[in-house]
């Protein structure tokens, strides 16, 4: 197979344009919407890992746009009318196959290689931490496009017909959606009662991963070991497809792809917490005396030691022993609509958080308070900050000295000490170890997320 | 009438047509087995735009013949014809939608279907004047994927691209659909399919 041949076929089939078209609109999608793949530490530009499932979450389109060109490409031949010519040639229809599908792969690969290139130079220049974990990822969506591709191009040997592009590329679109949707999903309730639905295996077929919601969380070795077999199938029946010529060869042709199904099915994992898995180095703790934060995020480290240290200083003079030790990034990851758990013994903080993430110095010593007097129970995955900022904005009253507003809760200076003031006048007023109990109280109900902890602060329900 | 039938033929009406009719069946028995949340809740777009998207996709084929060049030889008026061409095909596809209704009961209102399939198959027809019927799906499957996938709507140029997936009577929805239904139209029937 000389470079001639390919240069031929990279000039006469559609793999330019397949090619072309899962980098440009890609990138024009990354680049022209402004959502969820631009914020926080899960920004595709930001990490690693949150690069590749971003760029993979991508082939929810690409792959169904890439099985209907190979289905176009594998039309090619009828249209041409002088496929009787080329099997009267002695070269074997498999090398002819080899080629196309050989030049389709290189141009596909190339294109997606270039995508996750374009968002790796980002994100090299955005953490500190490099790692290797998330290369299957990625090579396992470039290996979705090219088994897409060639069971388009089988397709389209085996249905010769104007619709077959069409209607595969719709019924590639239909399954990554229904797999997304209803088929791939199971319904389950909370542990707090609210319903939700979680992936089940037969998702993991489908090209496309969950949207991204912790930097920490990659798929399991599992998950790519099974995805290779099912794809392994697929690009074996398209390429089987491209060059069986009797019905009986084309019957044949459909075992590898309902074989590596079934394989797949039996290799995937079916329960949720081991698809999407934490990268346990990425959560590994790099710590500077008390203040820990996760691997990934090693770069803020600096950032947060002197306020992390005064916080827990100032925490020490106002609670004595009963005061939080460390200042610690949470990298537990629960699952979606879970009451968070927080911790007496260290100040649980995420870079997401509002609260923290927009702050430096004196700011995040106040900011990182708040958050051990007072963390916020909204359950994970819901989008919320403090629903009341003024047991906050007493609290770290109380152990700084000052009433001042709080940045980042989502209330403006003028809300947060209309509301705080009175609640803070009213605990000052009383006696020393009063103040105490009814703190003590507060952070008992909003370490535990049951109760309310302005109505301890207030004296109300403390129990 | 015999004018007609053989210009249904060579256009592949009938296969396009069972192909419109298994996906709109296909895609209303999914959605009342694997029903998006059960009875009660608002209306999902999604299955409807997916059988008017596989509908005008399927009769984008049809939109350049067997042969142009023989085409063009006919002495015949080609631009009413390839207007009506369009509009009767978008007419049938909002029909066997409105007909299935009766199977999948949570599918779209008539208003819905009726901007969806005008504005979905004035696109198919922009695609077939600019790249000709072969290739004529890919412009509305490109901008299918796109609404899917692309966050809820905040600002008026998101609604423009996400029309598709529009409630019924949003103003920048029904534009774009009338647009694209009025340019395509327009392309296809004066220019032809391409090549």
């Amino acid at each position: 197979m000389n470079l001639r041949v390919l240069r031929t076929e990279l000039r006469r089939s559609v793999a330019p344009w397949a090619g072309a078209v899962v980098l440009v609109p890609a990138l024009a999608f990354l680049y022209l919407l402004d959502a969820a793949w631009w914020r926080d530490t899960t920004a595709w530009t930001a990490q690693w890992t949150p690069m590749a499932m971003w760029t993979r979450s991508l082939l929810f389109y690409l792959w169904p746009l890439v099985v209907g060109l190979g289905a176009l490409q594998g039309l090619r031949d009828h249209r041409s009318k002088m496929y009787e010519l080329l099997t009267s040639t002695p070269r074997p229809a498999r090398h002819r196959a080899a080629v196309l599908t050989g030049i389709t792969a290189l141009t596909l690969t190339t294109a997606f290689a270039l995508l996750v290139l374009v968002g790796a130079v980002q994100v090299w220049g955005n953490t500190a931490y490099t790692h290797a974990g998330w290369l299957p990822i990625s090579l396992v969506g470039a290996l979705f496009l090219v088994a897409g591709a060639t069971l388009g191009m089988g397709a389209g040997r085996a249905l010769p017909s104007a619709l077959t592009p069409p209607a595969l590329a719709m019924t590639a679109f239909v399954f990554t959606v229904l797999m997304h949707a209803s088929l791939g999903r199971t319904e389950t309730l909370t542990s707090s009662g609210i319903p939700l639905t979680e992936p089940n295996q037969v998702s993991l077929l489908s090209p496309t991963v969950e949207e991204v919601r912790d930097a920490l969380l990659t798929l399991s070795a599992s998950v790519h070991l099974g995805q290779t077999v099912w794809l392994l199938g697929m690009a074996a029946t398209g390429f089987v497809l491209l060059i069986a010529s009797t019905r009986a060869a084309r019957l044949i042709a459909l075992a590898p792809l309902l074989a590596g199904g079934v394989a797949a099915l039996l290799v995937l994992p079916s329960d949720p917490a081991r698809m999407y898995v934490v990268d346990k180095a990425a959560a590994e703790p790099v710590c500077d005396g008390p203040v820990c934060v996760t691997t990934t995020q090693r770069a803020r480290l600096d950032g947060l030691v002197g306020p992390g240290k005064e916080a827990l200083r100032l925490l020490h003079t106002a609670l004595g022993n009963r005061a939080p030790v460390s200042v610690r990034e949470n990298a537990t990851v629960l699952p979606w609509g879970s009451t968070p758990r927080w911790s007496r013994d260290s100040v649980l903080f995420e870079f997401d958080d509002a609260m923290i993430s927009g702050v430096k110095g004196k700011e995040l010593t106040r900011a990182l308070i708040a958050q051990a007097m007072v963390p916020m129970c909204v359950p994970t995955g819901w989008n919320g900050t403090a629903a009341d900022p003024s047991a906050q904005s007493v609290a770290v009253a109380w152990v700084t000295g000052d009433l001042e507003p709080l940045a980042g809760t989502g209330y403006s200076a003028a809300e947060q000490s209309a509301a705080a003031r009175p609640v803070w006048q009213d605990l000052k007023a009383l006696p020393q170890d009063e103040q105490l109990a009814r703190i003590s109280a507060m952070r008992t109900a909003a370490l535990s997320c049951e109760g309310d902890p302005l109505a301890a602060l207030k004296g109300g329900a403390s129990r | 009438m015999r004018w007609l039938t053989l210009y249904a033929r060579s256009r592949r009406i009938p296969a396009s047509l069972a192909a419109v009719a298994v996906s709109a069946v296909t895609v209303a028995v999914l959605v009342r087995d694997g029903g998006g949340g059960g009875g009660g809740g608002p209306i999902e777009p999604g299955p409807s735009v997916l059988v008017l998207a596989a509908g005008a996709m399927a009769f984008s084929v049809g939109l350049s013949g067997q042969d142009a060049a023989l085409d063009r030889t006919a002495a015949i008026r080609w631009v009413p014809r390839r207007a009506a061409h369009v509009l009767v095909a978008g007419a049938v596809v909002a029909a066997m939608l409105l007909a299935v209704r009766t199977v999948g009961e949570n599918m779209a209102t008539a208003a819905f279907v009726a901007r969806d399939s005008a504005g979905l198959m004035g696109l198919v027809a922009l695609g077939a004047a600019l790249a000709g019927g072969q290739y004529a799906w890919t412009l509305p499957f490109a901008w299918l994927s796109f609404a899917f996938f692309a966050p809820p709507p905040t600002s008026t140029p998101m609604e423009v691209a996400t029309w598709m997936l529009l409630p019924p009577g949003t103003a920048a929805g029904t534009w774009t659909a009338l647009v694209l239904t009025v340019v395509g139209t327009a392309a296809y029937a004066v220019a032809g399919p391409r090549r």
